[in-house]
């Protein structure tokens, strides 16, 4: 070995390869994704990794487990319900996919957005089983009492007024929505469980998923009451009739409206949500708390207000620490769920880092050649995509449309204004606000794609969305008339049987092969086999 | 003192070696081989062998709970 190449080699291992040397398509195992070993991202980043992310996550799990009902708790959960001990024991790997080449602050911010939503997870799961009859023979405790359930489309903001004295947890944000984050396979379970009773199988698979969860038997029995949503589409007004049969206790269904421009609509949402709060009362016996639902109003303000920052900086300047996963799922996630302690440490932690790399001017993602905006509903068996992209081809995504959800600072001043904002929050969910909210909504792509500079597009088409199929010809003709590159990107949501996570780099290795005449940065992550990975 | 040296050593020791160990694992990805080919294996036989209810027996009675319509 000669004396360039013995230092090459040492500053490989002290600072990690450099970008277009990494290979890291060698890491895998062939079918499984597994890696024959974790990647060497030189000696800081990787005992970053390894301290302050793996060994740190998965003492924090135990210690999250701890704190929220305990070690039996827990393991009679993992013992009884399918998605919880075929999912999410695996977490660790999704951190792995989700970080693949990522370095530095990059690395730390975007970790710290996966450790609050692990965080939050736990809490939800455990606050299940702690409160589970099915775990109790039967019995039904105090916490079961106290505990609301409610469809995972309606906001968590919704019971603000009574979070100080008992508690909500959504159906399917755990069972469900997260799991095809960690592992694609669990869910697949529940979607034949609800074609196996006759159900066919073209409705949206989101919708069938959420609802196999209770034609399955595998949810958790931890709550009284429950309310459901018309959100997103119809699909879900499904879901609502077959978890109205199979838990067979009061609910009470909340619509969330598609044309919300229209200002009687307004007031007829507004009417919905007051009622839905009279149930609760009625269901509880505890009073409307306004003092309670400003105080939580505020302090998820305060999560908007730092979200707006953040856009800020991810829109023009190159300094944004966020990887495209970790930005989407977190926005979603905490969006949804509604005000928690862990999504306010985690801003205050990101906050360091997001001024840090602005103040000294670091450049997170160095190699990226095109800023990419991601639009309608995203493939999320494979939601790490992005990574993969940046890692590939230099497609670095910026910004999604989920993520531009829920985008209002509400006013607290007067109660006519709180309700006025609040109305309007409601309506603007995912899915809804853009997706199902009218063809102009959809089309303010045009707008933020100038807003946060994108000079391409990941249009996903979700084969099995009958209202994103209805406009795909509108799309293509705006795109070309605008002369836009987009790459439409076939999915099936949580299904990846029918189209594969392969399928989906290849669409995207064509387009930058044909159309863009661009060679990839990183050839070994352009064709592999993960078909048997998580 | 000689003891307590010794002691601490052996504690030191002992913290390295662990230390290594779990390193180990985390570079060589032996949690997620484990998790992938011996824990997931296991307890997906168990799931489907648990007796789960069959809802196509369960009665759907819609008008069991009032319609609850308030006024506001």
């Amino acid at each position: 070995m000669g004396m360039k190449n013995f230092k090459k080699k040492l500053r490989d291992f002290v600072y990690g390869k450099p970008h277009r040397e990494r290979r890291l398509g060698d890491l895998y195992e062939p079918k499984t994704g597994l890696y024959k070993h974790r990647e060497w991202r030189g000696i800081k980043d990787t005992m970053y990794y390894f301290n302050r992310i793996w060994l740190y996550n998965y003492g924090m799990m135990v210690y999250d487990v701890m704190r929220y009902g305990g070690v039996v708790n827990f393991m009679k959960g993992v013992w009884r319900y399918r998605w919880i001990g075929q999912t999410y024991l695996t977490v660790m790997h999704w951190y792995d996919r989700g970080f693949e080449g990522l370095r530095g602050p990059a690395l730390a911010a975007s970790a710290w957005h996966y450790r609050a939503m692990t965080s939050e997870t736990i809490r939800q799961f455990m606050r299940m089983f702690s409160a589970d009859a099915n775990l109790r023979g039967g019995k039904r405790n105090e916490l079961w009492q106290k505990t609301i359930a409610h469809d995972e489309t309606v906001a968590g903001a919704i019971f603000y007024p009574w979070r100080d004295r008992i508690d909500d947890v959504p159906l399917q944000m755990v069972p469900y929505f997260f799991t095809w984050h960690v592992t694609w396979h669990t869910v697949l379970h529940y979607i034949d469980a609800v074609q196996s009773i006759g159900l066919p199988g073209d409705p949206c698979p989101m919708c069938q998923a959420e609802a196999g969860l209770s034609v399955l038997d595998d949810m958790p029995d931890y709550f009284p009451f429950l309310i459901t949503s018309n959100e997103a589409c119809d699909g879900s007004v499904g879901t609502s009739i077959l978890q109205d049969w199979a838990y067979d206790k009061p609910l009470f269904a909340m619509p969330q409206p598609m044309q919300f421009d229209d200002p009687l609509v307004q007031e007829h949402c507004r009417r919905e949500i007051e009622e839905c709060w009279k149930f609760i009362e009625e269901q509880t016996g505890l009073p409307f708390d306004y003092d309670c639902f400003v105080k939580y109003i505020e302090r998820y303000n305060e999560l908007t207000r730092f979200e707006h920052e953040k856009w800020d900086v991810a829109a023009n300047s190159p300094y944004y620490p966020l990887c495209g996963s970790a930005q989407a799922l977190y926005r979603i996630y905490y969006s949804q769920a509604g005000w928690r302690d862990i999504w306010a440490q985690t801003d205050k932690r990101v906050k360091k880092i997001l001024h840090k790399c602005v103040e000294r001017k670091i450049n997170c993602f160095p190699e990226t050649r095109h800023r990419v905006i991601a639009w309608s509903c995203a493939p999320l068996y494979y939601s790490f995509w992005p990574t993969w992209a940046y890692n590939c081809w230099g497609l670095y995504t910026v910004i999604n449309m989920d993520s531009l959800m829920f985008d209002i600072d509400m006013r607290t001043d007067t109660p006519e204004h709180l309700m006025e904002d609040f109305t309007l929050y409601n309506e603007w969910a995912p899915m809804r606000r853009m997706a199902v909210g009218g063809y102009k909504h959809i089309f303010e792509l045009w707008e933020n794609m100038e807003r946060f500079h994108c000079d391409m597009v990941m249009m996903y088409d979700q084969i099995q969305c009958k209202g994103m199929q209805g406009i795909t010809g509108m799309f293509e003709d705006e795109f070309r008339k605008r002369n836009i590159h987009a790459i439409w990107m076939p999915h099936a949501l949580p299904d990846s049987r029918t189209v594969s996570r392969a399928e989906i780099r290849s669409k995207i290795n064509d387009y930058m092969f044909t159309v863009m005449h661009e060679e990839p940065l990183d050839p070994t992550l352009l064709d592999f086999d993960d078909s048997l990975g998580w | 003192m000689k003891k307590a040296k010794k002691i601490l050593f052996t504690v030191l020791g002992g913290a390295a070696a662990l230390y290594a160990g779990l390193f180990a694992v985390f570079y060589f990805d032996l949690d997620g081989k484990f998790l992938y080919h011996v824990v997931e294996p296991f307890l997906c036989r168990h799931y489907d062998k648990i007796e789960r209810r069959d809802i196509s027996k369960v009665p759907y009675d819609v008008d069991k709970y009032p319609e609850y319509e308030y006024k506001t």
